[in-house]
């Protein structure tokens, strides 16, 4: 599980440096495949099994929407940076080993998973907050779930497998849903670009 | 199935069948048919809410499904918030000019998510394990955000996408500390996260206050807890007025209960002081940052989410301190700021109809101008802002001297001057709105006024009864059910 978790957080901050929407997605998804295939190679009941088609159903489920709205929200050019790659990767390992530090060991069958777990989770929370680009913001909750996906399959005993499922399904919702904000923002504004929603503020 | 368990199962499929009528029924029927199945869904769930209050020593305890006296008066709140919320509806769908979606498929992907919102919302309180609950948590916020989003305007594609990232990233940590629960608990599954078998987890303490913390943390992204608040003023004041009650009067208590059964669930491991004392810090915190923003004067849809925020944070106080008055005052509030809030959203349609500035801007003198609407918007505003005899100041009374029974003086103390101060504030802007000098030159009727003024008239009784029942809460079987909790 070690290499695997590791190829994780390894894939996670290519999304949190990556200029190109279509790479991150491409990353995302292939985070989705090593999940899947840690879940088929390391599970030992049927519901291993289904555990790990739920995770590539919903790798491919999720790619092939992001590519979808990729194609139809083709931008003249990338969104603005606001912070610069080195710096985001810089903020999102010290958030990750900070939360390292901070959690003690809770159980998970190695304690690599559990570092990967808060990692992926640190590098998630960091892209959502320092991506300006709305598809970016929603990669970065795919990566907060993968963490999560790692930890369930790392968990002592047997998994839930309809909470599974059903997380999956939510995640899957909440991208549908971004998907539509996405295009809209998009119509409207010219970019997929969070910088132009700043209209609602208080002082 | 027991016959409770038959009346949940009922109330859970009843909006699905409504969202599935939704797709099916002919346009010119559509509101009718809509309104028909709303007032279907709450029958059941006020059947099942009053079979919860009456008899509060029969719980329901099972894996998947719990029905407890907490969990009733959520259901009752729901109920009664989704059906009114449903009868003015179509109203808002007469009146709008844009929408997210196409216009002629509009209204009908309305009524769907309305639907499809409000079965995942009912299944809140009624979810027998953490991890369910946490399902239908993450599944309302889909749902509501593109409610929130409905109109498609700039404001509202703002407001929607604030929403979606900021409590579904919450809802991700909120996940981390379940996960870590579960891990720590040595695995076991569903079983494991059972509100019944999670008191009795062999817990390493340090591991479940740290979960507890982030678990907590998650949940006020959705509560709109401060200091992680940002969504709720913004999706509050842009979403449509039968979404906005929806979100404010039971959304946010809805997910709140979760938290409170997390804390009664881990204290036997962290210890109630500790456990209590997360939830007392994010009410302070809460009430002080709602304070400043209740001073200034604010869009009426705007200063009502903020009243949001200051009265989720009088809950989490009253849930974090515990004890008879406490959670008696938490009763109380939890219905009166339901009762109250939904009739100001409500009030938004015809006030936005009537004085088109006030989406934006402050109002002032409605009762000159409009004064069947400057009753509505006087009754609201002057029943949040907890002026007597509004159930609010019964149980805000009950909560600060609950801080004091159970022994935290100095946070009682803190919360009966910040709610002096919102007090203040909210005073200010019902004078101001109601008999104070009309600003905006630009006024047209108030459609939809009609449908305010008959809720209003429904709901001053209520709050009054509210304020009579108040006083004989604490002592008795419902305030001892919510003192047992599920464990």
């Amino acid at each position: 599980m070690s290499g695997i978790a590791w190829t994780l957080v390894a894939l996670a901050i290519g999304v949190i440096v990556v200029r190109r929407r279509s790479i991150a997605v491409a990353l995302v998804t292939a985070q989705a495949f090593v999940l899947a295939g840690a879940a088929l190679t390391e599970g030992t009941s049927a519901d291993d099994v289904v555990a790990a088609t739920a995770l590539g159903v919903r790798g491919v489920v999720l790619a092939a929407l992001f590519l979808f709205l990729v194609r139809r929200t083709r931008e003249t050019r990338p969104v603005p940076v606001g912070v610069a790659p080195l710096a985001r990767a810089a903020a999102a390992v010290t958030l990750a080993l900070t939360l390292i530090w901070l959690v003690p060991p809770f159980g998970l069958d190695t304690h690599e998973a559990e570092q990967a777990t808060l990692s992926l989770v640190a590098l998630g929370l960091v892209t959502a907050a320092m991506r300006r680009a709305t598809l970016f913001q929603v990669l970065g909750i795919v990566l907060v779930e993968n963490g999560l996906a790692l930890a369930a399959l790392s968990l002592p005993g047997e998994p839930s497998l309809a909470i599974e499922i059903g997380v999956a399904v939510d995640l899957l919702l909440v991208a549908l849903v971004a998907g539509v904000f996405h295009e809209r923002i998009f119509a409207e504004f010219g970019a997929g670009d969070t910088a132009a929603l700043r209209s609602l503020r208080d002082s | 199935m027991t016959p409770r368990e038959w009346l949940v199962t009922l109330v859970l499929v009843l909006p699905l069948i409504g969202v599935a009528a939704a797709a099916a029924t002919p346009s010119a029927l559509l509101s009718r048919v809509m309104t028909g199945m709303a007032a279907l869904t709450a029958l059941a769930a006020l059947t099942l809410a009053t079979v919860a209050l009456l008899e509060p020593t029969h719980r329901v305890l099972g894996r998947w499904i719990v029905v407890d006296p907490a969990g009733g008066i959520i259901v009752g709140v729901i109920a009664c918030v989704g059906v009114a919320s449903a009868f003015v509806s179509p109203q808002f769908l007469s009146m709008r000019r844009g929408s997210l979606f196409q216009a002629g498929r509009a209204d009908r992907i309305y009524w769907a998510t309305f639907f499809a919102f409000w079965a995942v919302l009912l299944a809140v309180p009624l979810a027998g394990n953490l991890g369910a609950a946490w399902l239908a948590i993450e599944a309302t916020t889909a749902a509501s955000a593109l409610l929130v989003g409905f109109s498609g305007r700039a404001r509202a594609l703002e407001a929607g996408w604030k929403y979606l990232i900021l409590t579904s990233l919450g809802l991700g940590v909120a996940l981390l500390g379940i996960l870590m629960l579960e891990s720590a608990a040595g695995g076991g599954g569903i079983e494991t996260l059972t509100w019944r078998t999670l008191p009795h987890a062999s817990l390493d303490p340090d591991v479940a206050v740290v979960a507890y913390v982030l678990l907590l943390a998650g949940l006020a992204a959705k509560i709109g807890w401060a200091p992680v608040h940002n969504w709720l003023p913004d999706a509050h004041s842009e979403a449509p007025a039968p979404v906005s009650a929806l979100l404010s009067a039971a959304l946010l208590p809805a997910v709140l209960l979760v938290a409170w059964r997390s804390q009664q669930a881990l204290a036997p491991t962290i210890g109630v002081r500790t456990s209590g004392g997360v939830l007392v810090g994010f009410g302070l915190v809460s009430l002080a940052v709602a304070v400043p923003f209740l001073w200034q004067s604010q869009a009426w849809k705007r200063l009502l989410a903020y009243s949001s925020l200051e009265h989720m944070g009088v809950i989490a106080l009253g849930v974090g301190f515990g004890g008879t008055l406490a959670l008696a005052g938490v009763a109380i509030h939890v219905v009166g700021h339901a009762l109250a809030k939904a009739l100001g959203f409500y009030a938004a349609t015809p006030l936005l109809a009537h004085e088109p500035r006030a989406s934006g801007h402050g109002v002032g003198g409605i009762g000159t101008t409009q004064p069947a609407l400057g009753v509505s918007l006087g009754v609201s505003l002057g029943a949040l802002a907890g002026l007597p005899p509004s159930p609010l100041f019964v149980s805000e009374v009950l909560i600060v001297a609950g801080g004091f029974q159970v022994g935290r003086p100095w946070a009682a103390g803190a919360a009966a001057i910040l709610l002096a101060l919102g007090f203040l504030g909210l005073a200010h802007a019902l004078i101001d709105t109601v008999i104070g000098k009309p600003r905006g030159r630009d006024r047209h009727p108030a459609l939809g006024l009609r449908a305010v003024t008959t809720m209003t008239i429904v709901v001053v009784p209520l709050l009054l009864a509210l304020t009579v029942a108040a006083l004989w809460l604490p002592d008795s079987a419902i305030v001892q059910g919510l003192i047992r909790g599920l464990g």
